[in-house]
């Protein structure tokens, strides 16, 4: 390519290493939470209130979560249609559960990850070992999953929770510290993903798949048990954001997830994030930060009375708008 | 008649599928089976899906996708909808609007992709989206409805009181794609794209123009779609093409096109229609319920790629099968565009 | 770091491709403390032979041995286990990590139980001091993408010692590298043997190949046809060796100096960085050769050309008609054709038939008004093509991915030249063809000049531009470095011109 560039440079002699790459998106979306945080509020004073504000970064919650796993799919250069599924299957079933049985929620917690794990696991498989490209693999699981809801509901729906659920949705977990505990959640998820993926092998390996899978088995890396992983977190992660939606809301109908269009959002805010979508790289503060930038602007339009049909649009658009600009931006480093 | 006869493997085994399934259902399922005419009749259930299907496959084959379908032909029959109760146009000037419509929204699923470089796949997803809240904003509380005798023909009529409408348009469309794809240039040009891409900008190719044709004539089959929905319901609705996605997706792979590109052809996606049809026909017949068919049609799509993947370049035998499964090399069409 | 590697020994390799025997029986044997090269011409197994040794490919039939121990080399990190490692013809860094981790990848070192996090400091410092060992001074914590090849080169030999790998295996480096990167490659190379390191080497350059080794041996059509000691070395007879009969540098004698108006002209073709200012004629029944390194800008100034590549500046005339801002379509309906380098990528569609490779080029012209193509035409166009080029294969139904590389080349050649263009380009004709239809395309060529086309060929092969071409344009740094025509079209003042030595 730039191959004059190459023959005149040499190995020996270089007078100073160049500067590293500056990842300034966090501080894009940061500050354009904050224009449009502002903005609204001295159209709509209300929107700049504290309930408001706690009540945006609560519903950013379930995204984030979901978004995290996207962005762990999305960098291995994969793609996973059918979180929004699993999210709403969990909701379901164990909204239905809290309700039905007086299982406490400690015991909810492992029982709902691992089924989103076996469903992320089936996805892992298909894409892994059966070369299935994701979009379609989990294009079809979408289905599957999807149908597994509508017929485990049975015309049923969730429209209240066990009392500790709701505890856990809407109360604090530390009695003095007035963050709620599924913001405390993400925290945690979110810096445990963080550190997977600076200081974990597990966490350079995707990074090193994403970047050239050849090469990374090349180098000893298992890559379809890597792969496997990934797609098995995503599961697990998209459940828990199911059962803090639940437990959040207090409800969940068979289009729970799969109706609100989920798998865009996480798409939508990985993307914005500023993780690549050919994969090999990811920014997984951009992507929380996407959360509460999403959720925002969402409420935003709720504040400006912009009717709800067109969220989804506004979402599809800034999917555009975020792959476009990021491909201007590697065109011309 | 010998070349009616389809001479792939892979066609051969769908028809195998198809008469299976469909003396199975004739069989087993009280009500499947009911009379000759009925039992064409039951072809007006499917058919939408169809057209979608040979739209689609002409996407796949450039190793595209239009996820965008169902959106398109819900906007495209509310469009013609408004058209027809609002202005007051001619119907069939109303429907050659709409399908027009479908066109243009293909045409800028073909703009975003190939001019802005954005990946098929987010393109198409992300236009979903916004076509549908077109339609949902478009179609209002209460979307039109009533649209004549005349227009109904197209869904629910049939020629000499016995061959369905749409069955006649389908066969003549699936000709008319069959020829497209193996007879003109164009063709010639949608399959080398879909082998090897570069190969064919070498030869002189326009890629980008031949891609988007490609993703305008998905978005006119989409609205043409919409469109006998529209006839056969007699009424609009802007998600009613929500459920056609999947199961036409699931035609064209199973009908033997590769979702890599370049390889496959028509007769059998014709057939995988049929299939797909009777099954989905069949089962609702039998009492099960929509949800689960969908479920079934996505573990077909998945199985369908999946047997593909396995066969496709090695033998049949379970040595070869079993190395492919064990076999540690990492995936390597996951690459997108360059 | 002074321990010496083992003796590693192949015997009785043969690989198979689909269809193409690529190595046929080949033992080869690597000493310690020796650089040993593989000389052979394009296609004759080098880069497979030394892909098989470091696990890449699994050979179909022979032996490995390390000392006399049988080696199960599964895959790339079982060779890493014995010391095994290649140092690949393009460096596979993973652009978008950093340089420390891309030399540590598939060995990050941990520490700490649970959880185990990645040793960064450690990984820092020893990537650093591995760097600095060769003479390398980068900072590894900048991203890959980065560095230039012959840095990713280095980066790659200090991967391989890093992993305490003493067998380097170096698949052709010095093809993309200028002289004085050369030099320093080298200078590493002579280290690593001073200390015991065993070395192999892959070079088409007779003087690169005589200052560096130790012991050489050449590869023809897949079989080991001569081996070598450092006393033994005879360029006539290594060439003779590599291909297989007496050099035939003589053949052509005659250079025509080209009369007539020039049918191809270019003028200040410019897309800076890569090349600038290209200036040059082609006239009809003239035979130019392009000469240059891979990287020098060559192939990217054809496809600028032909507009297959953006360009900043600068005009092409093709018979008195601008075609700067013309579509590749339209050029080659104008006449002047690109014939690509990489095969199997640019220019053959494997799966699809003969029939449709052949006619590929001109769809265009077979389609008629309704855009239905002309069968008869087509199969007219292919049979000519299978006669012609006299394509060993079934039938004209036949799909090109099962011909060998020799008869796929003819299928290409045959597709753009049924184009009947004016001009043609041809970006290294021969490459990957055995050398009796090396010697049938040379034949073309000449005879398609004789009928008055123009053509440039594109090639870092001294011998081809030397027995082909009645000028040569030599192509360093992406400019013009030298023309030569007539008397001065020797072996030498070419070569010289190819690596620089001659740039005003």
């Amino acid at each position: 390519m730039n191959s004059a560039a190459t023959a005149t440079s040499e190995p020996g002699h270089r007078a100073k290493p160049r500067p590293r790459r500056r990842e300034l998106r966090e501080v894009t979306l940061l500050v354009a939470t904050f224009v449009v945080v502002l903005g609204v509020g001295a159209l709509r004073p209300s929107f700049m209130s504290f309930s408001n504000i706690e009540f945006m970064v609560l519903s950013s919650v379930v995204l984030g979560l979901v978004g995290i796993s996207q962005t762990f799919v999305i960098i291995t250069r994969g793609i996973d249609l059918s979180v929004s599924a699993v999210l709403g299957l969990s909701a379901m079933v164990f909204g239905l559960l809290s309700t039905t049985s007086s299982m406490p929620l400690w015991q909810v917690l492992p029982l709902c990850m691992a089924m989103g794990a076996v469903l992320g696991c089936l996805n892992g498989f298909l894409v892994a070992w059966l070369k299935i490209p994701p979009i379609i693999a989990t294009l079809g699981t979408y289905s599957l999953y999807g149908g597994l809801t509508f017929i485990y509901s049975n015309g049923l729906q969730v429209d209240q929770v066990s009392p500790d659920f709701a505890a856990f949705g809407n109360g604090n977990l530390i009695p003095f510290l007035p963050v709620p505990t599924p913001v405390l959640a993400l925290i945690a998820v979110a810096t445990a993903a963080w550190f997977v993926l600076n200081h974990m092998k597990f966490g350079r390996n995707i990074l090193a798949i994403g970047n050239n899978a050849a090469a990374a088995y090349n180098a000893g890396i298992s890559v379809r048990r890597t792969l496997l992983a990934v797609y098995t977190i995503s599961g697990a992660l998209a459940a828990f954001a199911g059962l803090v939606f639940v437990a959040y809301t207090g409800s969940a109908t068979a289009t729970t997830g799969t109706g609100d269009h989920v798998e865009l959002q996480s798409i939508a805010i990985a993307l914005i994030g500023g993780t690549a979508i050919a994969g090999g790289r990811g920014n997984l503060a951009g992507t929380v930060i996407g959360s509460v930038f999403l959720s925002v602007v969402i409420t935003a339009l709720v504040f400006l009375q912009v009717p709800a049909i067109w969220y989804s649009a506004g979402e599809g658009l800034m999917i555009l708008a975020a792959v476009t600009l990021g491909a201007r931006r590697s065109s011309n480093p | 008649m010998k070349y009616l006869f389809p001479r792939q493997p892979w066609d051969r085994a769908l028809v195998a599928i198809l008469v299976a399934l469909f003396s199975g259902f004739c069989i087993f399922t009280p009500g499947f089976y009911d009379g000759f005419h009925g039992t064409l009749a039951i072809t007006e259930e499917f058919l939408p899906f169809g057209f979608v299907a040979l739209g689609l496959s002409v996407v796949i084959l450039t190793g595209g996708i239009d996820l965008s379908v169902g959106s398109i032909s819900g906007l495209a029959a509310v469009i013609m909808a408004i058209l027809i109760k609002s202005y007051g146009l001619n119907t069939w000037l109303a429907v050659l609007l709409a399908i027009g419509a479908g066109g243009g929204l293909g045409w800028l699923n073909g703009q975003i992709i190939t001019r802005l470089r954005v990946e098929p796949l987010i393109a198409t997803l992300s236009t979903n989206f916004i076509y549908s809240s077109i339609a949902i904003a478009l179609a209002g509380a209460s979307p039109p409805y009533g649209f004549g005798p005349a227009f109904g023909e197209l869904g629910t009529g049939a020629l000499a009181g016995w061959v369905p409408v749409q069955l006649v348009i389908f066969i003549v469309l699936a000709i008319g794609f069959s020829g497209l794809i193996t007879r003109t240039g164009y063709g010639r040009r949608l399959v080398m794209i879909g082998y090897n891409r570069d190969a064919a900008h070498y030869a002189g190719v326009s890629v980008a123009s031949v891609e988007r044709r490609a993703y305008c004539i998905s978005g006119i089959m989409a609205a043409f779609a919409g469109i006998v929905l529209a006839s056969y319901y007699d009424a609009v609705r802007a998600d009613m093409g929500d459920i056609l996605l999947l199961t036409s997706i699931t035609m064209v792979v199973l009908g033997g096109i590769s979702i890599f590109g370049g390889e496959g052809g028509i007769l059998g996606v014709t057939l995988a229609v049929m299939i797909l049809g009777v099954l989905r026909q069949g089962m609702l017949i039998a009492g099960f319920s929509d949800m689960v068919t969908t479920m079934l049609i996505g573990a077909i799509l998945l199985s369908s790629i999946a047997i593909k993947n396995l066969f496709s370049s090695r033998g049949f035998d379970l040595g070869s099968i079993i190395r492919r499964l064990s076999s540690l090399r990492p995936p390597e069409r996951m690459a997108p565009r360059s | 770091m002074s321990r010496t590697s083992g003796l590693l020994a192949a015997a009785g390799i043969d690989k198979r491709f689909g269809a193409n025997s690529v190595l046929r029986n080949v033992s080869l044997s690597l000493a310690p403390g020796e650089v040993h090269t593989l000389m052979g011409e394009n296609g004759a197994g080098k880069s497979t032979l030394f892909r098989i040794l470091a696990g890449i490919h699994q050979p179909d039939a022979g032996q490995i041995s390390l000392d006399g121990a049988a080696l199960d080399l599964r895959n790339p990190s079982a060779a890493y286990g014995h010391g095994i490692y290649l140092v690949p013809q393009e460096p596979a860094l993973l652009k978008e990590l950093s340089v420390a981790e891309n030399m540590f990848l598939g060995m990050l070192p941990t520490r700490g139980r649970f959880p185990s996090r990645i040793d960064w400091k450690t990984i820092r410092g020893q990537a650093q001091d591995a760097l600095s060992a060769l003479g390398l001074d980068v900072d590894v914590r900048d991203d890959a993408k980065h560095l230039s090849i012959a840095q990713q080169q280095l980066v790659e030999c200090a991967k391989a010692l890093l992993r305490g790998c003493r067998i380097i295996l170096f698949d052709e480096p010095t093809s993309p590298l200028t002289g004085r990167e050369v030099g320093i490659l080298f200078a590493i190379m002579r280290r690593l043997r001073g200390q015991g390191c065993t070395l192999g080497f892959i070079s088409h350059r007779m003087e690169e190949v005589s200052e560096i080794s130790d012991r050489v041996s050449v590869l023809r059509d897949g079989a080991v046809t001569d081996e070598v000691g450092r006393d033994g070395f005879d360029r006539a007879r290594l060439v003779r060796a590599m291909v297989g009969r007496e050099v035939i540098f003589d053949r052509r004698r005659v250079r025509r100096e080209a009369q007539g108006e020039p049918v191809l002209s270019v003028r200040g073709l410019a897309h800076a960085p890569v090349f600038s200012g290209v200036d040059f004629d082609v006239r009809p029944g003239e035979i130019l050769g392009f000469s240059g390194l891979i990287g020098s800008g060559r192939t990217e100034i054809a496809e600028a050309v032909c507009g297959l590549r953006a360009k900043s500046g600068g005009s092409v005339m093709l018979a008195g008609r601008d075609i700067s801002t013309s579509s590749i379509g339209d050029i080659i309906e104008a006449g002047l054709v690109y014939v690509p380098e990489d095969r199997a990528r640019h220019g053959v569609i494997l799966p699809m038939s003969i029939r449709d490779n052949a006619t590929a080029g001109q769809i265009g012209r077979l389609q008629r008004k309704s855009g239905i193509l002309n069968r008869g035409r087509e199969i007219a166009i292919a049979n000519d093509t299978m006669h012609r080029y006299q394509v060993r294969a079934r039938g004209i139904d036949q799909p090109a991915g099962q011909l060998s590389g020799g008869n796929q080349q003819k299928i290409v050649f045959g597709k753009w030249m049924s184009t009947n263009p004016k001009v043609a380009i041809l970006d290294e004709p021969t490459r990957g063809v055995d050398v009796g239809a090396k010697d049938e395309i040379y034949r073309l060529i000449e005879e398609l000049s004789a009928q008055g086309m123009a053509i440039v060929v594109i090639s870092s092969e001294l011998e081809e531009l030397i027995v082909l071409c009645d000028r040569v344009i030599a192509i360093y740094g992406g400019k013009i470095a030298a023309e030569l025509k007539g008397a001065d079209v020797t072996a030498a003042r070419v070569g010289a011109a190819f690596l620089g030595a001659e740039a005003h």
